[in-house]
C-alpha cells in the first residue's frame, strides 16, 4: 500500500460566487521513501495540492489518505494534532519565528509533545547537527542568511521525525549555492534517513534530486515522470 | 471613592428641606471654593435689611486619614453661635469654647464615631496648602446636638483666628451666612449685596441658606458625577486602544500564527496565547498604574484645593484598577484572540507569500 493517496481530488474555490476550480480529479500515489517534485506553471495548483497533504486545506471532493489516516474527515482538533505527528513543512520564505532563537525555533514543535526538557535539547542538538548548524543554536534569524534559515527550517521539520517532509519551493528564494546545498541536505534526508519528500518547485535543478516527477496542468496531471 | 459618598451623604444629612428663611449666604461668584476677603464684612453689614453676620471657612483637614471625612469649619464663634441657634451647646462648653483659641466643639455624632470626649485632643493635618504646613491641634471643648435640620451632628468648628493666624493668605472668609430683618425682603437684600460687589475682583452670588446647602451638594455631587464620568470614559478608551493594539499585532503575527498552526498548535492553544497576552499586557500596565497612582496621587503631593476632601489610593481602590485593567485585558484580547483562532491557515500563508 502506498503511503500517501489521493483519489479523485478536487478543490476548488469561490470568490464572488463564482466557483474557481483549482484541483481537477487528481490521482495521486507516493510510496513510503519517495521523493517526490511537483512540478507547473504558476497558478496549476501545486501549493493547493501540497497544502491538501499536509492537511491545513481540505478537498472540495476526493480522498487524501496518509498512512492509515483519511485526513480529508479529520475533524480540525484532531487534525492539528495530526500534523504535529507526521507533518514537517518547509515554506518557501521559511518562516522561522524572528523572536525566537534558532534553537527555539527547532524546539516549537516539541512543545506538542511530551518529551522532557532534556530529550527536547537533544533532538533539537541533533536535527541542528544535521543541517550542520550546530553552532548557531543561539543565533536569531534576522542574524542567518537566507539558506542557514531554510536549514534551521528544515531542522524544525524533521525534528519530530513526521513520516512526510512536504515543501514548497524550499530553494524559489535561494541564491545557486544556498539552493545547492538545500538540496543536497534533503537528498541526504531521503537517501540517508529514508524520508518521504514531496517537494514543489519551479527550479529544473532542483527537479533532478528528486526521484519521481509529477507536471500539474491546469488543476490536471499531464505526465509522469521517474528520475534516474 | 468612598469619600465623595461620605460628603454626599454629610451634605445631604445637612439638609437641603428645612433652613432658616432669614439667613442669606453669600459666596464668590465664581465657585464656592474661592475665598473673599474678610473685609467684606463691614460693607455687607452697612447694607439695608441685614441684621446680623457671620463668616466660615472650610478648613479641609485631614483627622488621621483621608477616609476619615467630615466637615471641620473654621468659624467666628460668637457671632456663628448665635447665627445658628440649631447648634445646641452646654453654657459651660459654650463659653468653654468662646474663650480658648484652639478649642473645638464637635457634632454628637461625630463625637460618638471616633470617641472624642471634652478635654481630648484631636489633631488635624491640613489639607489645604493655604493653611500652611504644620498640623493644627484642637482641645474638644463641647460636644453640640443639633436643635435644627439646618444643622448636622457630624461636623467640627473652630476658631476662624486660629486658622487664619497660620494661613498663607490672611483674611479670607469662605462664605458669609447673614441675618435678615424681614425674610419677605431676602432676595432684595441678596441683590443689594451682590450689587455692591460688582465689578470687584471679589465678585459675589447671595442665595438663600437652602440654595447655598444645595450648591453644596450638587457641587461634590456634580464632581462625583463627573470623576465618575471621566473613569468610564477613561476606561472605554482604553478598552478600545487595547483592543485595536491586540487586534494590530495579531495582525502583523498573521504568518506567525499559521506556521504555528501548520506546527501543529491547536486553534485553542492559539486564542489562549493571544488572550493571555492582552491579559498579561493589561495587568502589567494596571500595576504600574496603581502603583504611580499611589505614588502620585497622595495628599503630600496633590491638594485638590478648598473643599475637595484630600484623597489617596487606598488598597480597594488599588484592588478594582487591578480588577479593570484584568477586565481591560480580558475583554480587548477576547476579539484578536477569536480571530486568531479562525484563522485559515492557507489563507494567510497566501497573503505573506
Ligand atoms: N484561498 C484562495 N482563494 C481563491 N483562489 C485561490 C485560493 N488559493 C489558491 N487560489 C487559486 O488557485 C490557483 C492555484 O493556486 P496555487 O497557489 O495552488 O498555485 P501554484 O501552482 O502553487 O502557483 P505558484 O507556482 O505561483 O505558487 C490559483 O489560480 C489561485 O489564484
Ligand atoms: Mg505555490
Amino acid at each position: 500500500m502506498a503511503l500517501i493517496e489521493l483519489r479523485d481530488v478536487t478543490k476548488s474555490y469561490t470568490r464572488d460566487a463564482i466557483e474557481i476550480p483549482v484541483l481537477d480529479r487528481v490521482s495521486i500515489a507516493v510510496e513510503a521513501g519517495d521523493f517526490l517534485g511537483l512540478m507547473g506553471p504558476s497558478g496549476s495548483g501545486k501549493s493547493t495540492l501540497l497544502n491538501l497533504l499536509a492537511g491545513i486545506d481540505r478537498p472540495t471532493s476526493g480522498s487524501v489518505r496518509v498512512g492509515d489516516t483519511e485526513i480529508s474527515s479529520l475533524p480540525e482538533r484532531s487534525l492539528a494534532g495530526w500534523r504535529a505527528r507526521h507533518i514537517g513543512f518547509i515554506f518557501q520564505l521559511y518562516n522561522l519565528i524572528p523572536v525566537l532563537t534558532a534553537f527555539e525555533n527547532v524546539e516549537l514543535p516539541l512543545l506538542l509533545t511530551n518529551l522532557t526538557k532534556a530529550q527536547r535539547r537533544d533532538h533539537v542538538t541533533t536535527a541542528l547537527g544535521i543541517v550542520a548548524l550546530g553552532d548557531r543554536e543561539k543565533h536569531y534569524p534576522r542574524q542567518l542568511s537566507g539558506g542557514q534559515e531554510q536549514r534551521v527550517a528544515i531542522a524544525r521539520a524533521i525534528v519530530t521525525d513526521p513520516t512526510l517532509l512536504l515543501a514548497d519551493e524550499p530553494t524559489g528564494d535561494l541564491d545557486a549555492k544556498s539552493a545547492a546545498e538545500v538540496l543536497t541536505l534533503l537528498q541526504r534526508l531521503n537517501q540517508e534517513y529514508k524520508k518521504t519528500i514531496v517537494m514543489v518547485t519551479h527550479d529544473p535543478h532542483a527537479a533532478e534530486r528528486a526521484s519521481h516527477l509529477l507536471h500539474l496542468e491546469k488543476g490536471t496531471l499531464v505526465e509522469q515522470t521517474r528520475v534516474g | 471613592m468612598k469619600f465623595l459618598g461620605l460628603v454626599l451623604k454629610s451634605a445631604r444629612r445637612s439638609g437641603t428641606e428645612a433652613s432658616s428663611s432669614t439667613r442669606i449666604v453669600t459666596i464668590r461668584s465664581t465657585s464656592l471654593i474661592f475665598s473673599m476677603p474678610t473685609s467684606h464684612a463691614e460693607t455687607i453689614r452697612s447694607t439695608p435689611g441685614v441684621q446680623d453676620l457671620t463668616w466660615a471657612n472650610w478648613f479641609g483637614g485631614i483627622y488621621k486619614d483621608p477616609q476619615n471625612f467630615f466637615a471641620n469649619i473654621a468659624i467666628e464663634p460668637v457671632s456663628y453661635l448665635r447665627m445658628y441657634p440649631e447648634i445646641v451647646l452646654a453654657p459651660e462648653a459654650r463659653a468653654a469654647f468662646v474663650e480658648d483659641r484652639t478649642a473645638c466643639i464637635v457634632g454628637e455624632g461625630l463625637a460618638r464615631r471616633y470617641g472624642f470626649k471634652l478635654g481630648d485632643k484631636i489633631t488635624l493635618k491640613v489639607g489645604i496648602p493655604t493653611y500652611g504646613t504644620e498640623d493644627y491641634d484642637f482641645t474638644v471643648r463641647g460636644v453640640y446636638k443639633s436643635g435644627g435640620a439646618a444643622v448636622d451632628n457630624q461636623s467640627m468648628f473652630f476658631h476662624w483666628k486660629y486658622v487664619d493666624e497660620r494661613s498663607l493668605v490672611k483674611g479670607q472668609a469662605g462664605w458669609y451666612v447673614i441675618k435678615v430683618a424681614n425674610p419677605d425682603q431676602a432676595a432684595q437684600v441678596s441683590a443689594a449685596i451682590d450689587q455692591k460687589f460688582a465689578n470687584s475682583p471679589y465678585e459675589t452670588k447671595t442665595d438663600t441658606e437652602r440654595a447655598f446647602q444645595s450648591s453644596f451638594v450638587s457641587m461634590f455631587g456634580n464632581l462625583s458625577l463627573l470623576l465618575g464620568s471621566i473613569s468610564l470614559a477613561v476606561v472605554i478608551t482604553t478598552l478600545f486602544v487595547a483592543g485595536n493594539t491586540m487586534a494590530m499585532s495579531v495582525r502583523e503575527r498573521t504568518t506567525e500564527i499559521a506556521v504555528m498552526r501548520t506546527l501543529g498548535f491547536p486553534s485553542s492553544t492559539i486564542f489562549l496565547l493571544v488572550a493571555g497576552e492582552a491579559l498579561l499586557m493589561s495587568i502589567i500596565g494596571g500595576v504600574l498604574g496603581v502603583g504611580l497612582a499611589r505614588v502620585i496621587v497622595n495628599p503630600n503631593l496633590i491638594q485638590a484645593g478648598a473643599f475637595i476632601p484630600v484623597f489617596g489610593v487606598n488598597n480597594t481602590n488599588a484592588a478594582v484598577g487591578l480588577g479593570l485593567s484584568a477586565f481591560i485585558g480580558l475583554v480587548a484580547g477576547f476579539i484578536p484572540a477569536t480571530m486568531a483562532s479562525r484563522l485559515k491557515i492557507v489563507d494567510a500563508l497566501r497573503r505573506a507569500a
